[in-house]
């Protein structure tokens, strides 16, 4: 071979004049030049921030959760009540039954030396301040284990069915097709209904079903985007190279492919949270009286006539339950502008 | 120019046909007769340029030729092997000897990775383990095709599209290939690089003992760089012959219209020639004319062009066309 | 484009037996008793009519037998006549409600339907109307507050959403009320003073002359339509408002002004046309969803529609009603597709013209 030294083309002056020696930090060696800039830009925008902020705030609370509202009992999912009596509370009465231990910080923000139902009770006094701290956790438990098996699902068959191709591909997305013509909510109540005599009152039966109608957008995201990759030039040159085919699917088409379907799924959270709290809502799933948004929303179904009295029982999980969901739409949205123009008009 | 006796590549009645699948339950209708049988040899050591319009099907017959698509019937023999009848696994360690360079240099290489491991890849494809050998191997590639080795942890797109092309190079070189398909691998550059990336291959070609087959659809590059040139059109070759006997006295119809479409620097040039325009659209290549498949457009065709197809027959040494109408050894010489 | 309608309504009997078979295949959790309520027309008489039930339509024998009856009916042993089968509009007895099923879904799909017809207009046209006027005064005041709405609308849930508003419109000022009508309207037809046309109340109340029922009935229906309408807004708002920006941006919008059309002609004429495209995909599946029984909403309202009976229902953990209702909706959501799919052939040059 001839002896080079850097030989100075046009290209290569050119080069060495404009781009300065570029640090590049861990991160972006990590994710990839693509990916970086696309978690960079996530920051770039006030919403998004404020959404950053959002859930920042939500995972605090659910970590903290025993220190904010400690334990009455053995299970903290169940909300403590005070005593058995039918007629809710308003925020700021007094908590005279199962009362929990001060915590370290009672004092000093509220100023008072006993407990009082900071966001008072429903009927059966069920503390709503406990029934909003507990539920966080699980809005962080169902959301996440809901999304990560659907997600998990969805990439496998919708991967199957684009790297065969042929029938296999047809006949999956056929399956999606008739999946997708079911209304949602309705074969969720289907299932938890057939399920909970199985399962017994639990989250499972709700979470089942929610699983089983909720795979398929991701199917078809992560199908169309590997279809889509598949036939760009530097796969085909990865097959040119020698590259044996299992490599070509992990290495280059997976890689630039899962980006889009993972944005998806984060705010995929928020939806699932959503739903899970109208199927608590309407009665399907958990147990009445555990430490979850939709169930204690449920509590003022008995109140329609008097709502303005008992308003409490709307407003502070309303909007615990909005600002939650508003904080993953946010980041979302943020996302999907970044991811727009880039990677969708690429391919 | 060297040995013109050592056949490296063989191609024979290669036809690549993409099915037309209409319907509801998606079956057949037609095909696309993308490549409808053509053979040619390319001898080592030598530019087989291989030029015609846009969808002539020469960038499809590249990538049959390398096995990229499944030809639908035909031969393609690499140092006598038929590489179509090879298995899998053994195509597939063909690749150390074949190799491709791509058209677009911004499409080819895979954003998420560093150019050195993309110029590694086809190195740990066949068991390259250590890293300091690679990365020795990396620099040497590197500075071969003239970029700075200093560069390989940088990625595609910190690079200009000439850059990106040395680097696709560099990567069909590691494995020390003898033939090398360049599918239109200046078209999307800027014309300044154009020349600068010509010479790079020239050069390689020289240093390394390469053969290309060397596809364009600028004629003037194509004469630069081949030593023989073929030309397609709708998916079969017209004409094929040494390059310089090809522009200078070119037989088939076809190859006369396009190269008195090259543009010449001198006004005074036109007085004594007129430009043969084609008339017509080129026909769809799912529904070829019957017979010669230029037949419509051809200025001298007439009835017996509509029957058969015409052999592709050697009309003066070395020379090959496929056409009724010329006639052996009568020709009139225009001087281009 | 024959091609794709033909294509799609080769869909339609796929689609059928696929979502029956899921929606059937969902009750085989539960044991042959419980499932025998699926095949009977009243209140079983005894344990021995509920044997018989077991062994006609073999509800202990493999799934696919199973299926085959649920759908078509058997032979009654005695008379020989055939009975039952879902295809015969024999969906089974509801043990929460007493009644049918099917007679479940007539009395309460009208009342969905009635929902559904109101609803399309206000939810349609003021999204679209916000995201086309945002997207023309780009960064204005205005558009600044439609991008918070169309945030603050999208994560809104709409059963917190139709709450508050019942706590405001209805505990609070009682303008507006839940449920379907008034006593005195549920007097009045009961009386049979009023002739139930159509059987959509708001209809009725015109076609019989009665503007105080049809008052009564839109009193009940705002809140519903509202909370249904809020939350297609925003996201209305916010598609139709990228879209509109796109079209802007083209070079044929530029073109446009630049031969001196007044910008009032160059937004109506040109742009929005062509930004409505994706928009009316959506509209579509916007419709569908009303018609699929918009549970939460009728739940909240306490609106006697075929979702709340739904709920109810899951609630009680009567499966088979739920399945009705399921399989119903299920129909229903495969013609309307249908339809709107085919429209949308007609419309698309992309799919008219192939």
């Amino acid at each position: 071979m001839t002896e080079q030294t850097s030989i100075p083309s046009g290209d290569n002056r050119e080069l060495k004049e404009s781009v300065s020696d570029r640090k590049i930090s861990w991160l972006e060696r990590v994710l990839g030049p693509e990916n970086y800039r696309i978690i960079k830009g996530l920051f770039k925008t006030p919403a998004s921030i404020v959404g950053f902020i959002l859930i920042l705030t939500f995972i605090l609370v659910a970590v903290f959760a025993p220190l904010i509202a400690p334990p009455v009992g053995k299970d903290p999912y169940k909300i403590p009540r005070d005593g058995f009596g039918g007629e809710p509370k308003a925020p700021g009465s007094p908590w005279k039954r199962n009362v929990p231990e001060i915590p370290f910080w009672y004092k000093t923000l509220t100023g008072k030396d006993e407990w009082v139902h900071l966001l008072g009770t429903a009927q059966g006094q069920y503390d709503i301040f406990y029934g909003i701290i507990w539920g966080t956790r699980t809005a962080f438990k169902t959301g996440l284990f809901v999304v990560v098996v659907t997600v998990a699902i969805g990439v496998i068959i919708g991967s199957v069915a684009a790297y065969y191709g042929g029938w296999i591909d047809n006949f999956l997305m056929r399956v999606v097709d008739i999946f997708m013509t079911l209304p949602y909510i309705m074969m969720a109540l289907i299932l938890s209904a057939v399920l909970t005599p199985l399962w017994g009152r639990s989250l499972m039966p709700p979470l089942i079903a929610m699983i089983t109608f909720g795979w398929m957008g991701y199917a078809r995201i992560i199908r169309s985007d590997i279809l889509s990759i598949k036939n760009r030039d530097f796969v085909m040159a990865a097959k040119v190279s020698g590259v044996k085919n299992s490599r070509t699917l992990f290495k280059h088409i997976m890689p630039n492919a899962i980006f889009p379907t993972l944005v998806l799924a984060s705010l995929g959270i928020g939806d699932v949270v959503l739903s899970f709290a109208a199927l608590s809502f309407l009665g399907i799933g958990t147990e009445v009286g555990y430490a979850d948004w939709g169930q204690v929303l449920s509590f003022s179904r008995n109140w329609i006539t008097s709502l303005d009295k008992y308003w409490y029982i709307v407003v502070y999980p309303g909007i615990v339950l909005t600002l939650f969901v508003m904080g993953w739409n946010l980041v979302g949205d943020a996302m999907r502008d970044v991811l727009d123009p880039r990677m969708r008009g690429k391919s | 120019m060297t040995e013109k006796n050592d056949v490296l590549v063989k191609v024979k009645d290669l036809k690549m046909h993409f099915p037309i699948l209409r319907g509801v339950i998606q079956r057949q209708v037609g095909a696309v007769k993308a490549v409808d049988g053509i053979s040619f040899d390319i001898h080592r050591g030598e530019t087989l340029g291989l030029v015609g319009e846009s969808g002539c099907g020469k960038s499809t017959t590249g990538r049959t030729i390398l096995q990229l698509y499944e030809q639908t019937s035909g031969h393609v023999f690499f140092e006598d092997k038929e590489l179509n009848a090879l298995r899998p696994e053994e195509m597939r360690q063909m690749r150390k000897k074949v190799q491709m360079i791509f058209q677009d240099p911004y499409a080819s290489l895979n954003p998420r990775m560093t150019i050195r491991d993309i110029i590694a890849e086809p190195l740990v494809a066949f068991g390259a383990v250590s890293g300091k050998e690679i990365n020795d191997r990396v620099r040497e590639l590197m500075s071969l095709v003239r970029l700075d080795p200093d560069f390989m942890s940088r990625y595609p797109h910190e690079f200009s599209g000439g850059q990106r092309q040395r680097i696709g190079i560099a990567r069909a070189l590691a494995n020390n290939p003898s033939f090398i398909v360049c599918d239109e691998p200046i078209s999307a550059l800027d014309v300044s690089i154009q020349a600068q990336i010509i010479n790079l291959f020239e050069d390689l070609q020289k240093e390394l003992d390469l053969t290309y087959l060397f596809i364009a659809h600028d004629l003037s590059m194509v004469r630069h760089i081949s030593d023989r040139v073929a030309v397609m059109y709708l998916g079969i070759i017209v004409e094929l012959a040494d390059r310089n006997e090809i522009y200078r006295n070119p037989l088939h119809p076809y190859t006369k219209a396009l190269l008195s479409a090259i543009p010449v620097a001198d006004p005074e040039y036109y007085e004594g020639h007129t430009r043969t325009v084609l008339e017509g659209d080129v026909p769809s290549p799912a529904n070829p004319p019957s017979g010669c498949r230029f037949r419509t457009r051809c200025p001298i065709a007439d009835e017996q062009c509509a029957v058969a197809r015409p052999e592709f027959r050697e009309v003066l040494p070395g020379h090959y066309v496929e056409c009724f109408k010329v006639n052996v050894p009568e020709q009139e010489k225009e001087v281009i | 484009m024959t091609n794709y309608i033909i294509r799609r309504l080769l869909m339609v009997p796929l689609l059928l037996i696929g979502v029956t078979l899921i929606i059937f295949g969902m009750l085989q959790f539960l044991g042959p008793v419980e499932r025998s309520a699926l095949y009977m027309k009243d209140f079983p008489k005894n344990d021995k009519q509920v044997e018989g039930i077991i062994r006609q339509y073999g509800l202990d024998q493999p799934f696919l037998v199973q299926y085959w009856k649920w759908l078509t009916g058997v032979k009654d042993p005695v008379t020989g006549e055939m009975e039952g089968g879902v295809l015969r509009g024999q969906f089974g007895y509801s043990r929460t409600a007493s009644q049918p099923v099917v007679d479940i879904i007539r009395n309460r799909f009208p009342n969905t339907l009635d929902l559904a017809l109101w609803t399309v207009f206000p939810m349609l046209s003021v999204g679209i109307w916000m995201g086309v006027k945002a997207a023309v005064n780009q960064n204005k005041a205005f558009d600044q507050a439609a991008r918070i709405y169309s945030i603050i609308g999208t994560s809104f849930p709409t059963f917190v959403f139709g709450l508050l508003l019942l706590m405001f419109f209805y505990a609070k000022l009682k303008w507006f009320l839940p449920g379907r009508m008034s006593d005195w309207v549920n007097q009045l037809i009961y009386s049979g003073n009023f002739k139930s046309y159509t059987h959509l109340l708001t209809i009725d109340a015109l076609l019989n002359g009665r503007f105080d029922v049809f008052w009564d009935a839109l009193r009940h229906l705002i809140m519903p339509i509202m909370t249904l309408s809020y939350i297609n807004w925003a996201t209305y708002v916010r598609v139709t408002r990228s879209s509109m920006l796109e079209t802007l941006r083209m070079d044929y919008v530029t073109t446009a002004r630049a031969k001196g059309l007044l910008e009032r002609d160059v937004v109506n004429k040109h742009a929005r046309p062509n930004a409505m495209l994706p928009i009316v995909t959506m509209m579509g599946s916007s419709i569908v969803g009303l018609l699929g029984g918009v549970v939460i909403t009728e739940t909240v309202f306490n609106y006697p529609g075929i979702g709340k009976a739904a709920a109810d229902a899951a609630a009680q953990l009567d499966v088979v009603t739920v399945l009705g209702m399921g399989i119903f909706t299920g129909l229903i959501l495969i013609v309307s597709n249908l339809i709107v799919d085919v429209m949308y052939a007609f419309i698309d040059p992309r799919v008219r013209l192939n």
